[in-house]
């Protein structure tokens, strides 16, 4: 058990790591496309097609992490209170699960809307990359957030230290 | 309009439950849509709204200016700016004070967030006032209200997400903010004046720096200045040196600052390969953090439109013929009320598509949409600071750690009582917040 979620760790940060490439590219290109337009009057023509796809792989890829971390923003002013009546890992929970589980549909409405995409053979409009990639990207994201949501839950249950040693 | 009330009950007890902010609206708002429309319907709208906005170009402003912050952190910046303010107000009866609130304003020229002015802020501050025996209500108060500074202040992220919102120019709207934001910094200095005059014991005088220590203390910020007016007087459009014209659209201003900052990091030596790596990881998770909020709050905001809870309320104020001074005094206290429940960037989210088109959108009351703008921000700046929730008050006391909340609360008092003049000065003369616009061209 433990060996596995050593491995689902090591797994974990390879998308993390594919995140802060793209934000890294995107900070470069931005820079770079203002410096040869307002030098040479060059700038990148496909900047707005690259920054939109750097952005969606920024946010996606993260989330199945940060969702496991419990890294959302929330509120916790009632966490006295169910400190006090010793409820606090049964909510947190019990939110995880009804959080994942409300995943599952957008999730699968994004993956309707890939195959559609990848159908339709619709292409980027410089680069004419096809769209269906990234729509599939977001939607296998989606899913493993969803899956990570419902893993956390299930860990706070049955093995709290799993979820403490991810954090 | 009693499904939109109903969803708005059900959002703040799923919250209160501590479901994640993103998902308690998105949720709701997923729900609330089903009744309306159809279960498919609302899938779709859903599933559309996370492809979309994960790819929405305006929104790619956000990740850079955050990563701008962190870049200059991590050289050492906060301290160097607190370093020169010392320099100058530090032989002041409560001068530390009155530094950090200048260091603060300083910090929040380069960040977007005011619980990282804060939080980075405590860590600089802290120790040395501790060290000439300030009273800790006077030292946390000033860190916590300085660090409220950094959302007004351009740049600041909050302001990029009510401009995505309502559809008004970001550039116009940092424009805007910066009076607000240096009035602020004077009645902050000024409250800390009257703490120190009713208990002069809570902020002895420091020694007086020399000429030569100040000049010194200021070469150590003159490259984040550089960046300031780099990123600002790009976005006015105002940077001309021929044959070089610099003009910048948002997303291009955060990129150059964001890049800016990484090149000051480097050329200072604080930024490692794993630094480097840190920072980016961290920009990730913030930016992932803030994009599920901006997406449930979508998903929320697209609920309450289809049930009409704009068109009631406009409804409402012609019918009963309602003074527009009258509405916004009402939204102003429903800002604060909220402000002590929710963090900020969600109460934004959840209120600004309700009441922008009752206050500034077409047949709406008139206001000006900027203005508009810097009245929620600093409304959502005092939340930060108003008990129960406070958000700022609980960063400081989670790095600060052997201080009551009881304590802050208390110092930040004459900070919050000049918070409300501030309010009440730029509801009096909008002026202040407009005429800085009202000069850039487009």
């Amino acid at each position: 058990m433990d060996r596995l979620a050593s491995l689902i760790r090591m797994a974990a940060q390879l998308p993390i790591f594919v995140s802060c490439i793209a934000l890294f590219f995107l900070m470069a290109m931005t820079f770079c496309d203002v410096v040869l337009r307002s030098t040479i009057n060059a700038p990148i023509e496909a900047a707005t097609e690259l920054t939109r796809m750097s952005i969606a792989v920024v946010v996606f890829s993260v989330m199945p992490s940060m969702s496991f971390k419990g890294g959302h923003i929330s509120v916790d002013l009632l966490d006295g209170l169910f400190e006090k009546i010793n409820m606090i890992r049964w909510r947190d929970a019990a939110m995880s699960l009804i959080c994942g589980v409300m995943l599952y549909w957008p999730a699968s409405r994004v993956v309707v809307l890939a195959k559609r995409a990848q159908s339709y053979g619709d292409t980027t409009e410089y680069l004419n990359w096809p769209v269906f990639y990234l729509s599939w990207f977001i939607a296998i994201m989606t899913f493993a957030t969803m899956v990570a949501l419902i893993l956390r839950g299930l860990a706070l249950m049955f093995a709290p230290k799993y979820v403490e040693a991810a954090r | 309009m009693t499904e939109s009330l109903i969803g708005f009950a059900a959002v703040l007890f799923l919250v209160l439950l501590r479901m994640p902010i993103a998902f308690a609206m998105g949720l709701v708002g997923m729900v609330g849509f089903m009744f309306e429309t159809s279960f498919r319907g609302s899938i779709s709208m859903v599933a559309r709204l996370m492809i979309d906005a994960s790819q929405d170009y305006g929104l790619s402003v956000v990740p850079l200016f955050v990563l701008m912050g962190l870049f200059v952190n991590k050289g050492g910046i906060s301290r160097e700016l607190y370093q020169v303010s010392n320099a100058f107000l530090g032989h002041f009866r409560g001068g530390l004070a009155m530094a950090t609130i200048v260091a603060c304003g300083g910090f929040a020229a380069i960040s977007g967030s005011s619980l990282a002015t804060a939080a980075t802020m405590s860590k600089v501050a802290m120790p040395e006032m501790r060290k000439y025996g300030y009273a800790d209500s006077l030292s946390t108060a000033s860190i916590a209200a300085g660090g409220t500074l950094g959302i007004l202040i351009p740049p600041s992220v909050i302001l990029v997400i009510y401009g995505l919102l309502t559809e008004t120019s970001i550039g116009k709207l940092f424009i805007a903010g910066i009076i607000p934001g240096f009035i602020g910094i004077l009645f902050y200095l000024i409250a800390v004046k009257y703490s120190v005059m009713r208990n002069p014991a809570a902020g002895p005088a420091g020694p007086r720096s020399t000429g030569a220590q100040r000049i010194s203390a200021l070469k150590g910020v003159w490259a984040v200045l550089l960046l300031f007016f780099l990123v600002i007087g790009g976005l006015y459009g105002a940077l001309d040196f021929w044959p070089i014209h610099l003009a910048f659209s948002p997303t291009e201003a955060a990129g150059m600052g964001a890049a800016g900052a990484f090149l000051i990091a480097l050329l200072r030596g604080g930024l490692t390969f794993s630094g480097t790596f840190e920072v980016l990881r961290e920009t990730s998770i913030t930016t992932a953090s803030l994009f599920s909020v901006l997406i449930g709050a979508w998903i929320f905001s697209n609920f309450v439109n289809v049930a009409g809870l704009p068109e009631a309320l406009r409804g409402a104020v012609t019918a009963y013929d309602v003074a527009p001074w009258v509405v916004m005094t009402f939204i102003i206290a429903i800002y604060i009320v909220l402000g002590c429940i929710f963090e900020s960037l969600s109460m934004l989210l959840l209120t600004v598509p309700i009441f922008f088109p009752l206050v500034a959108g077409e047949g709406g009351l008139g206001f000006d949409p900027v203005w508009f703008g810097i009245i929620v921000v600093v409304v959502t700046e005092i939340s930060l600071i108003t008990p129960p929730v406070g958000l700022n008050v609980f960063v400081l006391k989670g790095v600060v750690g052997d201080v009551s909340t009881a304590t802050v609360f208390k110092g930040v008092t004459p900070f919050w009582i000049m918070d409300i003049l501030r309010l009440a000065l730029l509801l009096a003369i909008p002026a202040l917040a407009l005429f800085l616009p009202s000069q850039m061209g487009g």
